[in-house]
């Protein structure tokens, strides 16, 4: 049973860009693409940039600064130079909040 | 374009590119966002808000001392103090900072003429991880004089330290600082040696525990004959970030300068960061320069920078040179020990030990090298299993 804590008023996230929160100690950056919450760790694992000050297009979100793109579904990046995945954890919708477990989805 | 005769032939000092000018105050170091060149690798969110403006308490460590005949060692207050003795200008702002907040500096005074076998034990002991502290070390080497000292942390603490160490001619020191902190020790320390004429000064950094430790280490030379040593040895466990700064700038000509680390990692997220820069200025004619860093990789999941620059504004040189290896262990050494009958485990040790040996033999105190092997393999047997 994974606990899921609040995250974000759900009209805060706006659709098709990040929003950046913490839970429980964890830097998240939360993604809305219509009725779908991503969340994913806010830190590139390349070279540790916030991925919420990245674009989000479709299911990735890029980071600035290098341009790795990450699947906000799995959290694996999609080119270079980024290598390894940044995790990525499930959301909930409840009463027009956002919550979030911190678990990584595992693959 | 250039518009003098003096800018054509570069005759006014050359800034290093990596290594600008300092500043003592506080407000010209603007808090680093994580993006610029002397702050890229390291972690900043893990530093306490060093960087930032974390209150800097009075130095909070207890110190034990041991001194041997000619060498004196005390603290004295700033305003008494011979501090900036080594022409040293904080680079960062952790450092400036730690300039700024530090009500003493501890002296460390060789005599004259003095040679002393014995090396000067200083043991630092922190305890307290949630204020923030400051600390000044000066060590001068009076002329002609030869020792040892040696520099221990030990406990934890969130610690941000200038090191300034003068030679004055003909001095020899061997100065030894051992970071063997507990896991959740932050250390951000900058060291600066002034080397004097014919002067020949060895360091050797040891990095095995703390959280975050960041040691730019950096000198530069009054005169001719000058020689410089640093040699470093590091192992990073899980989640360990061990970086270390490195700058020799070579102001006087006809010196020298050696840089060897050596480190060695293993565990998730172990992060070793090595950036070395030698700045061969125009009048440095007839030096002699040569960086090196090796890297070992021991498990997945760690990760070792390294970054190693020549700057050179002279061709008229004995010599200037850098490397850089990073790997993982080699097969065929083990495969060639086993095949002379040595158990897998315990010939992965020997390549290991043999591997850091190199930097251990040229310490020159007997009883650090003793330990420093024994650290070696207590680290070993985290992922090797007990030493045979």
């Amino acid at each position: 049973m994974t606990d899921y804590q609040f995250a974000a008023p759900l009209d805060l996230v706006v659709d098709g860009a990040a929003l950046p929160v913490e839970v429980g100690g964890v830097e998240i950056a939360l993604v809305r693409q219509g009725d779908d919450i991503y969340a994913i760790r806010d830190e590139c694992s390349h070279a540790s940039i916030p991925l919420s000050e990245g674009d989000v297009e479709g299911s990735e979100i890029e980071c600035w600064l290098h341009g790795s793109r990450f699947d906000l579904r799995t959290g694996k990046p999609i080119n270079l130079p980024a290598t390894e995945p940044v995790p990525v954890y499930p959301t909930r919708i409840e009463n027009g909040t956002v919550l979030v477990s911190l678990e990584p989805v595992q693959e | 374009m250039t518009d003098t005769l003096s800018e054509a032939l570069e005759l006014d000092p050359v800034e290093s590119h990596l290594h600008p000018e300092g500043s003592f105050n506080v407000d010209d170091h603007p808090v680093p966002s994580g993006l610029e060149e002397i702050w890229r690798f390291t972690p900043l969110k893990r530093l306490r808000e060093l960087h930032k403006d974390a209150p800097l308490g009075a130095f909070s460590l207890k110190r034990e001392v041991e001194t041997p005949e000619g060498v004196t060692a005390l603290s004295v207050p700033v305003a008494d103090s011979a501090r900036g003795l080594s022409g040293y200008v904080p680079t960062d702002r952790v450092s400036a900072r730690s300039w700024e907040a530090a009500s003493e500096v501890f002296e460390i005074t060789i005599d004259r003429s003095v040679e002393q076998a014995q090396p000067t034990i200083v043991t630092l002991r922190g305890d307290d991880v949630a204020q923030a502290t400051a600390g000044h070390l000066l060590v001068v080497a009076k002329q002609f004089s030869k020792a040892t000292v040696v520099i221990n942390y030990e406990g934890t603490a969130t610690l941000a330290e200038n090191i300034e160490v003068v030679l004055e001619d003909g001095a020899q020191l061997t100065l030894l600082t051992l970071h063997d902190w507990q896991d959740d020790a932050v250390h951000v320390v900058t060291q600066h040696a002034r080397v004097g004429r014919d002067a020949s000064f060895k360091h050797v950094a040891v990095s095995l525990g703390g959280d975050v430790i960041r040691a730019s280490t950096s000198a530069d030379y009054v005169g001719t004959g000058g020689d410089v040593d640093l040699l470093g040895l590091y192992f990073a466990d899980a989640g360990q970030h061990i970086e270390h700064r490195l700058f020799v700038d070579h102001t006087a000509p006809k010196t020298k300068s050696n840089v060897e680390y050596k480190g060695a990692l293993q565990g998730q997220d172990a992060h070793t960061v090595w950036v070395g820069n030698v700045l061969i200025r125009k009048v440095a004619e007839g030096i002699e320069t040569y960086e090196q860093n090796d890297n070992l990789v021991l498990t997945e999941g760690a990760k070792a920078d390294s970054v190693p620059n020549l700057e050179i504004e002279t061709g008229e040189i004995a010599g200037a040179g850098h490397a850089s290896t990073t790997g993982r262990f080699d097969d065929e050494h083990l495969f060639y020990l086993q095949s002379r009958g040595i158990p897998e485990q315990e010939a992965r040790t020997l390549v290991v030990r043999g591997f850091f040996n190199d930097i251990i033999r040229r310490i020159g105190v007997p009883e650090v090298e003793a330990k420093l092997r024994e650290a070696v393999d207590e680290e070993l047997s985290l992922t090797l299993g007990d030493a045979p």
